[in-house]
């Protein structure tokens, strides 16, 4: 007897409802038998299609155990936890679920993720967008990641071509940009790392046994991190400044900037001098630079000849 | 939406719709299209097929469900009452959107959001090692910080009220200070800097102005409302008008891939690490600034009269040296 022709999503739904309802584990030979005229016929075709059943499930987050008492080699038995498949009740209020909804119409992001999520909580597509939203950048690391933190699992990546060894405390979005913090075993300090900036993909994120460290008690990630990005990449200890002369354009902008508190100097045709942090000589330099003629560097000397030499280049001229 | 769905597409949205749908019993067919972003076909196929699901001893029976004159019907339920748990990805992208929310102008923490937030997260530190560190947190190790100029929170309201604005507003581009009447109508952030949507009387159009450029502001007391809804604008920078320019850029300079919306990229052999992008360019001035930035670590291959003209405006930097 040849299969009758079945859309794949009754036999999926079918496999789902027979792994959920039964009260053992079942082998491929058992599934298919019950779902009579489903499968194709021949073992191999079978197998082949209930891998790719299997599989499918699985991605959809659904969570098939799998065993085999008799070690390798034979039948594989197969079963799902309902209380692992089921959603745990968040116990939502009405306006809580909305105000959940709302939340996720006005972020939006590059996955459906939020919006899978919030179906699953009841919720629906239709989201009113107010008047403020936010873009939030997604990366597949970060559910990685996050996992990582709340068990305190060490984790290993490569970051530039290099292994990396991290008590991963936590994750932050600041600029734009995802970090995680934590502090580097190798180094014996605490480092900032950008994930968007890790090797791979997330599968080369090893994650260790969990429980491995303790986070420090006052940790946040939004101390933890330099508040200004001139400061990444270097540690707060090492704070070397830079005064810069703002021009009557730029002042007010740069003093809501950078901080009343950071104005040295007010000069009576409505320039400022700001101290700004400039131990990352890089982002300084781009900083500094993007002001144009509105800002000049006054000091220290060494600081202010490495603008000058740069743009000393730039003066001179090169194309292809 | 609509378009070849296959066939995990369907379950999945299957497994979502069906506990909905037995906790509401009867429902228009034209709801639950638009709830789950379906057509009304595409629900109905579905749907019919789900009822014809059944495993031995319940044969048709499994999922008691059918479709009768726009509206769908379901019976007793005994499968499928409960969604299915959040994927890790979900989980996340519900906790990070729920937070950030919370940082966007007008979030009350003691209201309905921040009391499902707090909810969200207890069941998503069910590994039980969150809730006894950070104090108060329940998922500290997850923050997002949207750190706002002062005045986001006065162009929020105005955006929800209509209301004019006279600012005067730096632009980088022209490098110039305009004065300009604006209407706010959608404030957001993007890459951690906050713009707003506003219909500006300088121009007569919809523009969108970064919050950090205007200087000064004052309400000017007129409310002009607003018929359509106004949302994120997408890659409003990326204009298919602008004109290109094709740099090479060091290691150093690579940075610019994650900040512009670069149109093509390739390795170049030599030297080595360098590649050569191709970027739309807001205008010469803009273009110029971006190279001075970039210094000796890029090289202009187009337009050609680029690198003098950053050759002419870093000398003018120079003069105030």
């Amino acid at each position: 007897m040849s299969a009758r022709r079945v859309d794949r999503v009754e036999r999926l739904t079918n496999l789902l409802a027979l792994l959920l309802e039964t009260s053992r584990p079942l082998t491929m030979v058992e599934i298919v038998g019950a779902l009579v005229g489903q499968y194709p016929d021949g073992e191999r075709n079978q197998r082949a299609a209930f891998e790719r059943d299997k599989a499918a499930l699985r991605d959809l987050g659904v969570p098939i155990e799998a065993k085999s008492e008799l070690g390798q080699g034979s039948p594989g038995e197969y079963r799902i936890d309902r209380r692992a498949y089921e959603l745990t009740d968040l116990e939502l209020d009405a306006d809580e679920r909305r105000a959940l909804q709302v939340a996720v119409a006005a972020v939006r992001t590059d996955t459906s993720a939020g919006r899978d999520a919030m179906w699953k909580l009841g919720g629906s597509a239709i989201g009113e967008v107010g008047t403020v939203s936010a873009v939030m950048p997604d990366r597949p690391e970060l559910p990685v990641v996050r996992a990582a933190v709340a068990s305190r699992s060490l984790i290993s990546f490569g970051y530039r071509s290099e292994r990396r060894h991290i008590e991963p405390w936590g994750l932050l979005l600041r600029g734009g940009f995802w970090y995680v913090i934590g502090l580097d075993r190798d180094r014996g300090a605490q480092r900032t790392f950008r994930i968007d900036r890790f090797d791979g993909t997330p599968d080369d994120i090893d994650v260790g046994p969990s429980g491995a460290f303790e986070r420090p008690a006052s940790f946040d990630p939004r101390d933890a991190f330099p508040a200004d990005p001139k400061q990444i990449g270097h540690s707060a200890a090492d704070g070397a400044v830079a005064i810069v002369r703002i021009d009557a354009t730029r002042a007010a902008a740069i003093e809501r900037e950078v901080g009343a508190d950071r104005v040295i100097q007010r000069h009576g045709d409505g320039s400022v001098d700001v101290e700004v942090p400039a131990s990352n000589l890089d982002a300084f330099r781009s900083w500094v630079l993007g002001l144009l003629d509105h800002a000049v560097v006054i000091g220290p000397p060494e600081t202010r000849k490495a603008i000058v030499d740069w743009l000393s280049v730039v003066a001179a001229g090169s194309s292809v | 939406m609509s378009g070849p769905r296959n066939a995990e597409e369907r379950l999945a949205r299957l497994l979502v719709m069906l506990p909905w749908l037995m906790e509401v019993g009867e429902v228009p067919l034209a709801e639950v299209a638009a709830r789950y972003d379906l057509t009304e076909a595409q629900v109905q196929t579905d749907l019919e097929l789900v009822a014809m699901c059944g495993l031995p001893p319940f044969v048709d029976e499994m999922i008691d469900v059918f479709v009768d004159d726009g509206l769908v019907f379901v019976g007793v339920p005994r499968l499928f009452t409960r969604a299915l748990r959040l994927t890790a990805p979900e989980g996340f992208s519900l906790l990070a959107s729920a937070r950030a929310a919370m940082e966007l102008p007008g979030a009350d923490p003691g209201g309905p959001l921040g009391r499902g937030l707090a909810k969200l997260a207890r069941a998503l530190s069910d590994v039980g090692l969150d809730a006894d560190v950070g104090g108060t947190d329940d998922t500290a190790g997850v923050a997002i910080d949207l750190d706002r100029p002062p005045v986001t929170d006065e162009l929020a309201e105005a955006a929800a009220n209509g209301w004019e604005l006279a600012v005067t507003y730096y632009s980088p581009a022209r490098d110039e200070r305009t004065e300009r009447s604006i209407v706010p109508r959608h404030v957001f952030v993007d890459a951690g800097n906050w713009y707003v949507v506003a219909d500006d009387d300088r121009s007569g159009e919809r523009r969108t102005f970064r919050i950090d450029r205007i200087d000064t502001m004052t309400a000017t007391g007129r409310t002009v409302p607003s018929a359509d809804v106004v949302s994120t604008p997408g890659a409003f920078f990326d204009d298919a008008d602008l004109p290109v320019a094709v740099l090479r850029l060091a290691p150093a300079a690579q940075w610019l891939l994650d900040r512009y919306p670069i149109r093509s990229q390739i390795s170049l052999a030599q030297p080595a690490g360098w590649i050569e992008v191709s970027l739309p360019v807001a205008n010469d001035r803009w273009l110029a600034r971006l190279l001075i930035r970039l210094g000796p670590d890029a090289v202009v291959v187009s337009p050609g009269d680029a690198a003098a003209e950053a050759a002419g405006l870093a000398s003018a930097i120079l003069a105030r040296y």
